[in-house]
Order: structure tokens, then sequence, then C-alpha cells
């Protein structure tokens, strides 16, 4: 009984950082779609959001609901001017330019926060104090409202992307820039919609984890580097992948922390990298290259 | 010529006169190495404060010799080549017969072989045991070293809470598992051997594992050496939701400010050590009172310590009746029972003179004082 607890314990502990990794990894799979480079960014997206979380309900004393708000809408306004600043000028130039681009962005995130907010680490409250309690389990209510949002954000992209026009032309968009364009979809506004989803769902994925692994300029690296792992276990740039490869590496770190060793814990998550590239380059959802090509 | 002659000769009067009146006036200068630039500028702002109380405080009484203190101070940056620079500086003057060195570890790693070479009695905060160890004579540590935490951790758990069951959790960096060990050799020499010691990387995300570890232990009193202050939270937050209650001893990163904002009630009643608290004796109750009253400023370990440093360089020139090296040495060395803010000094040859820590509680958010232990050796 009491190993049936723990073992569940474990498993909600893992689908809930998993569910945030993939939410990261939603972000960084749609840029890769859009403008097919990788934003080395996005974990940065989550501490700002985080950031903006506490400047608004810490700083300025607003509501829980309205701080939430103004921390969306602003990570929103941030992806249009992260668009227009770190990729924009260069799209042309290939992808090594973007890259190191977003890069030089990240470490410009980073030390600006650290400016502002100094180098203490902040406390955000969970949006519903407590949590449930079975038996021995206790299910923090933070990480019932983290796997809650990402379900509805998992439905919500669903139905963006099949059921709506807009949905439709950013996927033409990602298929084939050209061909969209010939088509009349206006091509870099749909990549700005992108940068401005990509942000806001990274200022989420910041906000909702900020109770929990609180707020401090190194949170966004360390969810990134996993977010990244399972963007590439799940299939790069594949949608589907980023949410089953994110949930996939939260569930196995988890548990393999449990059984096997706590100190290694970081290292699960890229041993299972390891493996998926040896066996199945293209990761669970991934297309093989040649089929692409 | 002859003008010239007597020209360069009025000079060399004038000159020496000036030179005479000018040594009869010449305070003691005490060099002070402080972190005034760099990202621990804070830090530095409150070691100046200390020493400078008690240059104050000195000089009321008479100053050290009879002449009056002054400070010379210098900034390292909060780097190592910046004490390595500072230290020399101050060792290039001539007129500085002892140095009030870096509280870090690393900083005093880096400038040990300058002070060495310079010969200067150089006062250091840093806890890192090995730097007393060096075959460097001039090294006098004004703060317990951590093999100290340890024992007292230890010691406090099983011989005034009498918990014998203990879990030991530790960072996997140095800090972290050197703690860890001395924590496991300090228990074992009161033959107690830990249930369960736990190691995890620093930034880990969730605890849940440590902590079902822990409750499956049956571990009635948890030891911690924890480097980060999000971990710390983290872990707090997690033991105390999946219903462990056991007794929490941490090393001193538990009662650190940032700890207790982020993990807030998850760590009421849980115990620390701290080297410097203001309640800890009379003379850190007398201390904290002229701090407060001086610098509208809750005092802590960085002026603390640097408030002892000065005095201990102040009692050891008076013994000493001069400024030369050796006899400064000797009069350090030669301070028996001298009870400072940090505790009772008793410098030994390698040159440390505290010899034990305060255990603190987190008394619903506030740091209350328990009692001082302290060891013979």
């Amino acid at each position: 009984m009491e190993t049936l607890a723990n073992n569940f314990q474990v498993l909600f502990q893992g689908l809930a950082l998993g569910s945030i990794y993939a939410l990261v990894a939603l972000g960084f799979v749609l840029i890769i779609r859009a403008t097919n480079v990788v934003n080395f960014a996005q974990g940065d997206f989550a501490m700002l959001g985080a950031y903006m979380m506490v400047a608004c309900l810490v700083g300025a004393g607003l509501p829980y609901w309205l701080s939430f708000v103004l921390a969306l809408i602003g990570m929103g306004v941030f992806g249009i001017l992260f668009n227009y600043g770190v990729y924009y000028p260069l799209r042309h130039r290939g992808f090594l330019p973007v890259i190191i681009s977003t890069l030089g962005a990240s470490i410009f995130l980073q030390n600006t926060v650290l400016a502002i907010f100094g180098a203490q680490p902040k406390r955000l409250d969970n949006v519903i104090q407590g949590g449930v309690q079975i038996g021995s389990v206790f299910l923090d209510s933070q990480y019932l409202v983290i796997l809650a949002v990402t379900m509805v954000m998992v439905a919500f992209q669903y139905f963006l992307f099949e059921h709506t026009l807009v949905g439709k032309k950013l996927q033409a968009t990602s298929q084939d820039k050209d061909m969209a364009r010939l088509l009349g979809i206006p091509v870099a506004l749909m990549i700005a919609i992108t940068f401005i989803y990509s942000a806001a769902l990274g200022g989420l994925a910041g906000v909702l984890v900020g109770p929990v692994l609180f707020v401090s300029i190194g949170m966004g690296s360390i969810i990134a580097l996993k977010a990244f792992a399972a963007t590439i276990i799940g299939g790069f740039g594949d949608v589907k992948g980023a949410i089953v490869g994110g949930i996939f590496i939260g569930v196995i770190e988890s548990f393999a922390a449990y059984y096997i060793s706590v100190p290694y814990k970081d290292a699960y998550a890229f041993m299972m990298l390891f493996l998926v590239l040896v066996f199945r380059p293209q990761g669970f959802f991934g297309e093989k290259v040649s089929e692409k090509a | 010529m002859r003008v010239s002659l007597f020209g360069a000769l009025a000079t060399a009067v004038t000159a020496s006169l000036i030179g005479l009146s000018a040594i009869a006036a010449d305070p003691i200068r005490i060099g002070l190495v402080s972190e005034i630039t760099g990202p621990n500028a804070e830090a530095g702002g409150y070691t100046i404060n200390g020493a400078k109380l008690a240059v104050e405080e000195i000089n009321k009484k008479g100053g050290i010799l009879g002449q009056q203190v002054e400070l010379v101070i210098e900034d390292n940056q909060s780097t190592n080549p910046g004490t390595v620079l500072a230290i020399s500086k101050l060792g290039g003057r001539k007129d500085i017969p002892a140095i009030i060195g870096p509280i870090r570890s690393t900083q005093t790693q880096a400038a040990s072989p300058t002070i060495a070479k310079l010969g200067i009695p150089t006062m250091i905060g840093g806890t890192d045991p090995s730097l007393t160890r060096v075959n460097n004579r001039w090294l006098f540590r004004c703060r317990p070293n951590d093999l100290y935490s340890s024992r007292v951790i230890a010691d406090f758990g099983v011989n005034s809470l009498k918990l014998k069951k203990w879990a030991v959790v530790h960072s996997t960096d140095a800090f972290g598992s050197g703690g860890s060990k001395a924590l496991t050799d300090a228990l074992m020499a009161y033959s107690v051997e830990p249930v369960l010691v736990q190691g995890y990387t620093n930034n880990s995300q969730d605890f849940t594992p440590v902590v079902l570890a822990i409750k499956k232990s049956g571990a009635d009193i948890i030891g911690t050496y924890m480097t980060n202050s999000q971990d710390l939270g983290i872990f707090a937050k997690q033991l105390r939701q999946l219903g462990v209650n056991a007794t929490w001893v941490g090393s001193a990163s538990i009662v650190t400010d940032t700890a207790m904002k982020l993990a807030g009630e998850a760590l009421y009643g849980t115990y620390g050590v701290a080297d410097f608290n203001p309640d800890a004796n009379d003379e850190a109750k007398a201390f904290s009172k002229m701090y407060r009253a001086k610098y509208k400023l809750e005092p802590d370990v960085y002026s603390s310590w640097a408030f002892d440093a000065m005095n201990v360089i102040a009692t050891a020139l008076n013994g000493a009746k001069d400024t030369k090296p050796e006899n400064i040495r000797n009069g350090i060395v030669g301070l028996k029972n001298w009870k400072g803010v940090e505790g009772i000094y008793n410098f030994d040859e390698a040159g440390d003179g505290l010899r034990g820590y305060n255990i603190v509680k987190n008394d619903n958010g506030k740091v209350a004082f328990v009692k001082h232990i302290n060891f013979e050796k």
C-alpha cells in the first residue's frame, strides 16, 4: 500500500514537471516550425513571465488575476519586440546567425532582469493555497493547476491550428513560406503571431512554475534544457511530440530518481535523449529526414 | 654654488623637521581589504561598518600603543585577483603592521602566497578548514571553520535533543559533500550511524524522491548541508507537504534571509548554526546595540567578524608593545579566552581562533538564539 502511494506520488510530481517541460517545448516547436531555428531564449521567456508576475503582484500589489493577465499581455508585447529585434533583421541570413542572436538575447535578458530585480530569488504564492490529501499522497494545488492548464492549452492549440483560419495560415506558413506567400498569406505577420504566442506560452509556464521552483534568473535555463531534450525526443518540430516528450522526460526522471539515484536525476533525461537518438533518430513522432526532403 | 648648497641644506633640514612632526602625529594604520564594488558589494559595506565601529571604540579608549588608529581601505572588487592586488598594495606601503583580509575562502586562498611573502599578520573570515593548514603563519581566522559546524550540529542533535536516527541530506558540490562527510564523522564519534545519507545536485526542481527516502528511513532528525536557498525552499515545502515532521538542524544556509523568505512557514521550528547572533553573549549584545545606533541597520556576520578582527589586532598590538610582525603574531597566539562578539577566542599555532557555533531556531520567521556550543580542540 505504502509502495503504491509512493509510486503515485512520484508519478504525480513527474507528470506536473513534465507538463512544464511540455509547455516550454511547445514554444520551441512553434518557432522551429515557423522559422526553422531553435530559439535559445525560450527558457528565458518563462523567467521573464515569472518576473513580470512578481512585478505586478508583489511589486505593484495588483490582484492575482489582473497580474496574471498583465504578465501574459506583457509577454505578448515582448514577443513582438523579440521578433523584430532578434529574428527579423537576420531572417535571410540562414539559421546560424539567428541562433546566435537568440543566445545573445538570452544573456541580455538574464542580465537585464538581474540588474532590475537583483540576484535574490523571489517567492510567488500558489494560485490556490493548500492541496489535496489522499491517504499519504499529497497533491499540491499548484501542480494540479499546472496539469489542468497544460491540458487546456493542448486543447486550445489543437482548436487554433485545426479549426481556425489563422491556425491554417500559420500551418501553411510553417510548411512552405514561398507557397504561403503566393497564396496571399502575410508571412511576416504570421511569424510575428508565432513569436507572440510562443512568448506568452513561455511566460505562462514561468508564472505557473514560479510558486513551485521560486522565481530566479536561472529558472528558465534549467527548464529549457529539459524542454529542448523533449522536443528532440518527441520529434524535432512536432507539436504532439513536444507534449509527449515533455511528459515522458518528467515521468522518467522522477521514477529513475526514486528507484535508482537522486544525484543522477538530470542525467536520465539526457540518457533518454541519447537512446532515442541512437534507436529512433527522428524522435517519437518525427518524420524521417529523407521523407521530408 | 654656495647658494645652492645652502638651499639644499635648508631643504633637507625642513624636510626632516616635517618628517619628524609627521612621525609624531602619525596614526597606526591598519589595512582593510573589502568588497566595495562587484556582486558582493552589499556584504563589503557591512564589513567596513564593523571595522569602523571597532576603530571608533579603540580610539575612544586611547588607541593602539598610545596612537590613534586609522583604517586604510582597499577594494578587492569581489574577485580573487582584486584581493591579491589589494593585499599587495597595502603591503607595499610599509606602514601597515596588520591587515583585515577577506571573508571569502576562495579570495583568501588566492591571496595566501602574497600574504606569506609579505609576512604581515592578516585576519581572515573564510571558513574552509584548509586555509590555516597551508604553512602560512600569518593568517588568523576570526570565524569558526567548517569542521566545527558539523560537530556542533551533531552535538546539539545527539546530546541536547537526544535524537539518534539521523538522515543527512546534502548538495553534491564541494561544500555539501565536505559538510556531509564531516557531519557523518561527527555523528560516528557519538556512535550514531545515520540511517540515510542522501545527496542531490544543485538546482533540483523536485525533492519528492529525497523526502520519500527520509520517510522510509524513519529518521527523527535531519541534518543538512544545502548550498542554494531555492533548493532549501523547495525541499522544506515538500518535506512538510508529504508529512515529514522530523526535527531539522541545518548548516548556516537555513537561517539566511533569502531561504527564510522563500520557504516561509515550512522552515518554522527548524534549527541552524550561525557564528554570529546578536543575543549570543554580552559582547554581541553590546556590539549590536552600538551598530544599530550608529548605522540604523541590523548587524550581521559580515560586520561582526570585522569588528572582532580589528579588536584582536588592537589587543595583540597593545600587548606586543611594538609593530614587529613576529611580536604581533606572538600577541595573537598568546590571547587566551579573549571574549569577542563571535565567541571566546583561543588562537592555536595554525591561526584558528574560534571553535564553536551558535545554535539558532527559526521561531515563526524570526531567528532566536538557543545556545552556544564550544569545543576545546
